[in-house]
């Protein structure tokens, strides 16, 4: 399998390391995010694409993971 | 012909020094022969020549020719057999030859350390028909006439051949690791997808390359997470101070709101005064490293460019060897003499009067010690020739530090003032010098926090002015800048102190880095770097490189043998060789496709205006030979658009576009002094414009 972003092979849920690593944080810092800020999980991934601390490589998962939602959404 | 002596110095400039000190009438004359200049001096009734090298030589080469790898069979050869440039290095050495055949006495004069040891030695050795054993060594940390007499007069009765053989070690490991790694790579690619490209790796470039790579992956997988401040400006006796909140970084804004309302109120209280006095101990020398730390810290000099300057003001004698990692200044230097020279400048005259009338003078010492040379000091000469901003910031910076080592501990004071602003608790820190003791000799490049403060007292009411609620967020991890990797490789104890500016420098050239003061990797060294992690992880691992300086260190202290650490060496490039050997395809094929898209990236311009969905790109016409920008779905029979490019020089696109018209801008760097930018649209209004105001 490769991974979903840039084709590298993955590791683990169709990411490669990199991929991978962003993803777990991104996950991590939801809770942080939402005690602070009580959002919703795609309010969450809208605020992080935008922020420009946010690096590439989780920017790049956030994207995939914001049109993922909204493919889920369209399929409901 | 009448016999002399030959001195070898390390280069031109320190040879016509070395002269000059040692001719009695401090009048050496200036000779050359086939445009090789040599110094000829007279010192009571001895001839003396000098004669100079021009940096290494000779250097370590193959034994045999050709592009393969395992290589471990290698041999000392001049320099000019092996890369062209030097070519004119065989002129050099027969001069030098020449001039050995004549002399009765040798005398190396080389800098003493590791790199200027191996020159002394390796001319001595090869071009003077092995006169090494009986040449004997000046040793001396400044180029003024006193120092070198005394050290002519007290010459070392051999080489020191330990710090020789740690040298020629360290070369050898270093060519080893070179040689093998990089044809490991560069033949990866070439073999499994025809691609040439020259990659490198080196046993010190590795592990610096990771610590680059491991901060940029944390600061590209980085999530920010938000918290909140709170600030208090409030009023003192018409002074304004700013307050912050006892706890620096509140958790949730909900929070963070209820705080800063209960806040908004008039007055508030200084519910309690911390006052604490401390001393402040005067800086230590400057070996190397703080060196280049201090330059960058306060002109943005990089490590390599202190260290060319530094090596400026020694060869003209203005300051002592500057490649040294010692913080101590012993006083065989005589203080007292450098700063009564010192003080015949008005710059420094005051300063130095004052510290020539303390009864005596001691520096604060660091705990670095460098058998070889004291820490770097001014020699009391001052400029002959006007100095240039670069060399006369570090000169000035070198003296200052010099003059602040001997000063007296600064006192200071800290005042915690806590205020309460409807039971909510603010904090202010104060700093305020009593004493400035050796701060008024550093006064320039001392950052001071001081302000001036009010009369402060507890029970004491305060004006709340206003009251700030700050949105913050997490930040990532700082990029390495020239000073911080260099802290970091001396932390690590990989290279030295001599080494680490130009290993950086390597990785610039290779194009692995990028960025000045914020350094990034760049995407071949991300995928060079990850490559060697996944095959040969020892390579890039800091243990590995650090046993290794450690052992080469034993060599200098006679407890390890040049040939045992070569031989581990071979031992373990025999591992990696092998592994990268049986992985050749797919390392090649990762570095190959690396490569292919970042070539296509370069010749990338931008999407395409007309078609909308084909991507402009740079392509080489075969049938003339001339460049151009095409449209991809040119290929597909889908769209035709081209522009014309200039034909001479690197072309680089542009993230923006035309202000003007929208079309792709690229930037030509025929001169890389006056580079230019130039729309892509012929008929972009820009150029009307242009011809206009022509």
């Amino acid at each position: 399998m490769s991974c979903k972003i840039c084709g590298r092979p993955s590791k683990k849920e169709n990411y490669c390391n990199l991929h991978l690593k962003a993803y777990q944080n991104i996950c991590e810092k939801f809770e942080a995010w939402n005690n602070a800020l009580e959002v919703s999980w795609i309010d969450y991934l809208v605020s992080i694409s935008k922020n420009s601390l946010t690096g590439e490589w989780a920017k790049e998962v956030v994207k995939y993971l914001i049109e993922d939602e909204s493919r889920n959404v369209k399929e409901k | 012909m009448k016999k002399y002596t030959l001195i070898i110095s390390e280069k031109p400039d320190a040879a016509n020094r070395i002269a000059v000190a040692l001719d009695d009438k401090g009048k050496a004359i200036r000779e050359n022969s086939n445009g090789v200049p040599f110094f000829v001096a007279k010192n009571g009734d001895k001839e003396i020549i000098v004669a100079s090298a021009i940096g290494h030589l000779y250097t370590v080469s193959g034994a045999k020719k050709g592009w393969f790898y395992p290589v471990f069979d290698y041999q000392w050869v001049p320099r000019w057999m092996v890369k062209k440039e030097f070519l004119k290095n065989r002129i050099w050495l027969k001069v030098i030859s020449k001039l050995a055949e004549d002399a009765e006495e040798f005398v190396d004069a080389c800098d003493y350390d590791i790199e200027g040891s191996i020159i002394g030695y390796c001319i001595l050795k090869y071009a003077c028909n092995s006169k090494e054993k009986m040449a004997r060594r000046m040793k001396y940390s400044t180029l003024t006439r006193e120092e070198l007499r005394e050290s002519f007069i007290n010459l070392l009765p051999q080489l020191d051949f330990a710090l020789i053989e740690a040298g020629l070690a360290r070369h050898e490991v270093d060519w080893l690791y070179g040689i093998n790694l990089s044809r490991a790579l560069t033949l990866a690619v070439k073999n499994s997808g025809g691609i040439y490209t020259t990659l490198s790796a080196g046993r010190v470039q590795g592990p610096t390359l990771k610590y680059i790579e491991t901060r940029e992956k944390n600061i590209r997988i980085f999530v920010p997470t938000p918290f909140w401040s709170i600030t208090a400006k409030i009023s003192i006796d018409n002074h304004t101070f700013e307050l912050e909140y006892e706890k620096k970084s509140i958790a949730t804004k909900s929070n963070a709101k209820v705080i800063r309302a209960a806040c908004k109120v008039k007055e508030g209280q200084i519910i309690k005064i911390d006052e604490k006095k401390f001393q402040q101990k005067p800086p230590v020398p400057f070996d190397l490293g703080t060196l280049q730390s201090e330059a960058y810290r306060l002109f943005r000099y990089t490590p390599m460019q202190t260290a060319k300057i530094a090596q400026h003001l020694y060869i003209n004698a203005l300051i002592s060897y500057p490649r040294t990692s010692s913080q101590k200044l012993p006083p065989s230097i005589d203080y007292n003499n450098i700063l009564r020279k010192l003080s015949k400048s008005a710059m420094y005259q005051k300063l130095t009067q004052k510290l020539l009338a303390q009864p005596m003078l001691k520096p604060n010492e660091g705990p670095k010690f460098d058998p070889a040379h004291p820490a770097i000091y001014p020699t009391g000469n001052l400029p002959e020739k006007v100095l240039d901003t670069t060399a006369k910031n570090i000169y000035d910076l070198i003296v200052k530090r010099f003059l602040a080592v001997f000063g007296e501990p600064a006192l200071k004071q800290s005042l915690k003032v806590s205020i309460n602003i409807n039971q909510n608790l603010f904090f202010m820190m104060c700093y305020h010098t009593l004493k400035e003791g050796w701060i008024e000799y550093y006064k320039s490049y001392v950052n001071s926090k001081d302000i001036s403060l009010p009369l402060f007292f507890e029970g004491q009411k305060v004006v709340v002015k206003k009251v700030t609620l700050k949105d913050n967020f997490t930040k990532p991890p700082p990029r390495f800048n020239p000073r911080s990797l260099l802290k970091k490789m001396e932390k690590e104890e990989i290279g030295t102190k001599a080494t680490r500016a130009n290993i950086i420098q390597t990785l610039y050239d290779r194009k692995y880095l990028e960025g000045k003061q914020n350094m990034s990797i760049t995407d071949l060294g991300f995928e060079v770097t990850e490559v060697l992690r996944q095959h040969c992880p020892r390579v890039i691992s800091s243990e590995m490189t650090k046993k290794l300086e450690e052992k080469m260190e034993q060599i200098q202290l006679k407890q390890e043998t040049r040939q045992n650490v070569i031989a581990i060496t071979i031992e373990n490039l025999k591992n990696v060789t092998e592994t990268l050997k049986q992985k050749q395809l797919e390392i090649g094929t990762q570095l190959g496709q690396k490569i292919k898209q970042i070539r296509f990236k370069k010749q990338t311009i931008g999407n395409c205006p007309k078609c909308q969905t084909g991507t402009l790109v740079i392509i080489n016409s075969k049938k003339t030979g001339k460049r151009f920008v095409g449209c991809t779905n040119f290929f597909e029979n889908k769209c035709d658009t081209s522009f014309p490019l200039p034909q001479k020089g690197a072309i680089e696109p542009l993230a923006t576009p035309c202000k003007t018209c929208g079309y792709p801008v690229i930037k030509n760097l025929g001169n890389p002094k006056h580079p230019w930018k130039m729309c892509l649209n012929l008929n972009c209004p820009t150029k009307e414009m242009k011809k206009n105001e022509l």
